[in-house]
């Protein structure tokens, strides 16, 4: 290894520094070429297109029908989890048969932020975007010039979007600029609470192991005396199952941000009002919250918090959901109910019911996330779509009340019937959905397992009476479910300077959480807790505040609120 | 006038002598085209995704936003690196790092013992089962052994079983779960996943030396402790101190993906490093120039501990990078 001569010392010397540089070369790189190569080749398709020889679009007629060529478009879905491909079951087939479109969807592989960041930076995006209204991306690419509008799109090519669109959906996503780039799926508007509020559920829910409960007499738990007696009892009579140590609550997973069953969710519970006289509440400073947090850390003390629940990610909560290994849990139901299909079909009597979970101090019902007008998804047309006619044709038909049936039914004859001179799944079909829905999915591919502009309050018409185990927990949510569409998208951009600072209170949070519950006294928990209110106040909560309240009120005027 | 006859052959001269270097040099370049080719593309991959992607560096100077260009960005100076060095996340950031890194840097002689011993090993069948077994773990991410090793962490765990049965503790500890159990975690699951791999690049040094030497040590007497202290480490010194140099800038380098799998709200205090706490930050909440800025911050530190080290090992065993 003697490096005599110069040259190979001055190699070593490069390969050295670019060893230590290259850990810091990140970030996009110039990207004004590709986006001006993108521009063009926009305004290069859309020359070709008015040149096209459109015959006048009819506001009546489904645009989507006049133009059946086989097309694929590059769909990007920014969910890592979802598992399923285009034109696997007959219900995709049938459609892209039916239209024309098939569909490539893009998925990213790790970490959604990054791989949507990337897409964002590079300038082209895929032909339709999908993602949560939530996200950072939404405004993104909205303000860089990414998307169609789709207003324009649809007073261009296909006036019939307008027909299926619901007006209030467009008017909440109306930008500033008075275009809609996006629509949602899950969404229901004031109007639609008034027409099906009754059958609204939420997927928030307090549950216990049936069995368990009722060995320890079904006992009350709203209360925290009642609540922590409960755990105890539960621990006390039941220290294993299997051979593993009983975990007497569940939580939802900790991440950087905080822990969703300890925040809004435990609001919920509490009954906790998200504004008064018509300012936003700081949710967290309120009295109720505090003293069940103070309950959380007294039954920590007692030994009723098992470590798990602060280290376990949803892998392996699913797994010890699926041994039944928790008594209680502050859980979303849908996201356990594949667990809970496999705990029903093993012993009936050993799976999760719906309870009644912590309450205020005046017993007040739980004020649950009910559907919101800002729904679950949006779902946005890039600029470099392929053939923008297509594209805001084929969103149309989905939107469309035939569209949602094809993907909610699937085909006739496959996987529904009209039985009984009503439309519905036919029982074998059924039957697969409650038992695998993943086997489902594949087999039959309907009942939404494309779900990007599934719109419920259509399909509830052919929806089937829910099954046991899910109909107990679905039902206990009714009547306690509210509309909270005025409060979303309400918070900054997560860089901006109220994002930043919204920021590093998540990241308090997230570590303030724990230690609270951890705390080794009460004394030691309200140091812990007035240190995290100031040091709130110290990072900038009141700009926030501020920055939410102003969308808060926008959002009233835009629902007619006011 | 008299002068320029005796001047004009020696400027003759200093002109002839470089063109004729450089026709050698052209020359020389000519016969090994086929090798400059090759080595033509190595460098161009290092262009391309070393030295052209360091242009993004500079974001760290810049408000960086990803619907806009870098060069339309509006310049921040030093911002962002002030604003690191005062975030109260800092302090624990920087302990955690360097607390981490210069305990894994103490079990840089780790291997070189296991390769020495190995070498040792006289049956050879033997020998390879041993390297084999040692460096099988090298091959699962760390994704895959995160899973193992929070299962066989855990309060139920193997781990707890065995401490249990040879009564180091009373009742089980969910080492995850504790902060102070961390660093000990990364450090020793480090050692167990990396030995065996880490000591190949030895062994191939210890092939390289000539036989010659151990037959002229034993004649002159040396015994097999002394073989090794005498003709074994110091004919390996100069790839120990490579290895080594290479170790000491890599201290800020904690392992991503080890800290990613094995971290959790509980043990934060103790896991939070600085590469994980730029993923934080850049990735998951967007802030790209603050995070490259981290990120240059631990390189600058990084290529200063390089040249330290490089200095010192020149001054005190002759070898050296560059």
């Amino acid at each position: 290894m003697g490096m005599k001569s110069k040259s190979k010392k001055m190699m070593m010397l490069l390969m050295a520094a670019i060893m230590v540089l290259s850990l810091a070369a990140c970030g996009g790189g110039n990207n004004n070429a590709t986006k001006e190569s993108a521009n063009n080749k926009a305004a290069n398709t859309n020359t070709q297109e008015t040149t096209e020889p459109a015959a006048t679009p009819s506001a009546d007629e489904p645009g989507w029908k006049s133009d059946t060529s086989p097309i694929t478009f590059d769909w990007y879905l920014n969910f890592a989890w979802f598992p399923n491909k285009w034109g696997v079951d007959p219900t995709s087939q049938y459609v892209t048969k039916k239209t024309g479109v098939d569909i490539n969807f893009i998925v990213p592989a790790g970490n959604e932020n990054e791989k949507l960041n990337t897409l964002i930076a590079s300038g082209k995006l895929p032909d339709f975007i999908t993602l949560g209204w939530y996200e950072d991306g939404v405004k993104k690419m909205i303000e860089g010039g990414l998307v169609e509008p789709l207003n324009k799109l649809a007073e261009q090519y296909d006036p019939y979007f307008f027909k299926v669109a619901d007006p209030d959906k467009l008017g909440w996503y109306t930008q500033e600029d008075g275009n809609i780039y996006g629509y949602p799926n899950s969404s229901s508007s004031p109007k639609d609470y008034e027409q099906y509020g009754d059958t609204y559920v939420s997927n928030q829910t307090f549950v216990v192991r049936k069995d368990i409960y009722e060995a320890i007499g079904s006992p009350d738990m709203r209360t925290p005396e009642g609540f922590v007696a409960a755990l105890k009892a539960a621990q006390e009579k039941f220290p294993e199952i299997n051979g593993q140590p009983l975990i007497p609550l569940g939580l939802h997973e900790f991440t950087a941000t905080g822990n969703d069953s300890l925040e809004g969710y435990l609001q919920n519970f509490l009954a906790i009002p998200r504004q008064k006289d018509g300012k936003l509440y700081n949710r967290e400073t309120d009295p109720e919250y505090v003293t069940w947090l103070k309950t959380l850390r007294q039954a920590n003390q007692e030994g009723l918090l098992a470590k798990d629940i602060f280290i376990d990610k949803r892998a392996q909560m699913e797994e010890k959901i699926a041994q039944g290994r928790y008594f209680a849990m502050l859980y979303q139901r849908t996201d356990f109910a594949a667990q809970l299909g496999t705990l029903y079909q093993q012993d009936p009597n050993k799976i999760y019911i719906a309870v009644d979970g912590p309450a205020n101090s005046k017993m007040d019902p739980p004020t649950l996330n009910g559907p919101s007008i800002s729904g679950w998804t949006v779902t946005l047309i890039s600029k470099d779509v392929k053939d923008k006619a297509r594209a805001i044709k084929f969103l149309s038909y989905l939107m469309s009340e035939e569209g949602q049936k094809d993907l909610y039914l699937g085909e006739k004859g496959v996987s529904y019937d009209t039985i009984d001179g009503k439309d519905q799944f036919k029982p074998e079909a059924f039957d697969l959905m409650n038992k695998d829905r993943a086997a489902f999915d594949k087999q039959y591919g309907s009942s939404f397992t494309f779900w990007m502009m599934q719109n419920t309050n259509i399909t509830q018409q052919w929806q089937p009476e829910s099954v046991e185990p899910y109909k107990q927990l679905e039902d206990w949510t009714r009547g306690k479910t509210i509309s909270v569409s005025e409060f979303d998208l309400i918070d900054p951009l997560a860089n901006s300077d109220e994002g930043i600072i919204l920021g590093k209170i998540k990241d308090l949070r997230s570590k303030t959480l724990p230690k609270l519950l951890m705390a080794p006294s009460e004394a030691e928990f309200d140091k812990i807790w007035a240190d995290y209110i100031k040091k709130q106040e110290d990072l900038g909560l009141a700009k926030v505040q501020a920055f939410q309240q102003t969308k808060y009120e926008e959002n009233k005027k835009k629902l007619g609120m006011q | 006038m008299e002068m320029q006859p005796s001047t004009q052959p020696a400027a003759m001269q200093e002109i002839e002598t470089p063109p004729s270097s450089r026709r050698k040099w052209l020359k020389k370049l000519y016969t090994q085209r086929h090798i400059q080719i090759m080595a033509l593309l190595g460098i161009a991959w290092m262009v391309i995704f070393n030295y052209i992607p360091m242009y993004g560096v500079i974001i760290a100077f810049k408000d960086y936003d990803i619907i806009r260009t870098i060069a339309e960005a509006p310049w921040a100076g030093l911002t962002h690196f002030k604003e690191f060095l005062q975030d109260e996340n800092f302090v624990n950031v920087m302990k955690n790092t360097l607390g981490i890194s210069l305990l894994k840097l103490l079990t840089f002689p780790l291997p070189i013992a296991f390769a020495l011993f190995l070498n040792e090993v006289r049956s050879l069948r033997y020998k390879k089962a041993i390297q084999t077994i040692s460096y099988l773990p090298h091959f699962l991410s760390w994704v895959v052994l995160g899973g193992i090793l929070a299962t066989w962490l855990s309060d139920v765990g193997i781990i707890n079983d065995i401490f249990m049965a040879l009564h180091i503790i009373d009742k089980p500890i969910s080492f995850l779960a504790e902060p102070k159990y961390f660093w000990t975690i990364i450090i020793t699951s480090d050692i167990w996943k990396e030995l065996g791999w880490s000591a190949i690049i030895y062994l191939a040094a210890i092939t390289s030396i000539s036989p010659e030497m151990y037959e002229a040590a034993t004649i002159d007497g040396a015994g097999r402790f002394q073989q090794m202290w005498y003709v074994t480490l110091p004919s390996i010194k100069a790839t120990i101190s490579i290895l080594f140099i290479l170790a000491v800038s890599g201290v800020l380098n904690s392992n991503f993906d080890q800290i990613l799998v094995l971290r959790n709200s509980l043990n934060d205090s103790a896991s939070n490093v600085i590469d994980y706490y730029v993923y934080y930050t850049g990735i998951s909440s967007g802030r790209y120039s603050f995070s490259t800025a981290i990120g240059l911050f631990k390189s600058v530190i990084a290529l200063i501990l390089l040249l330290i080290a490089n200095q010192v090992s020149k001054k005190l065993n002759d070898t050296s990078l560059f």
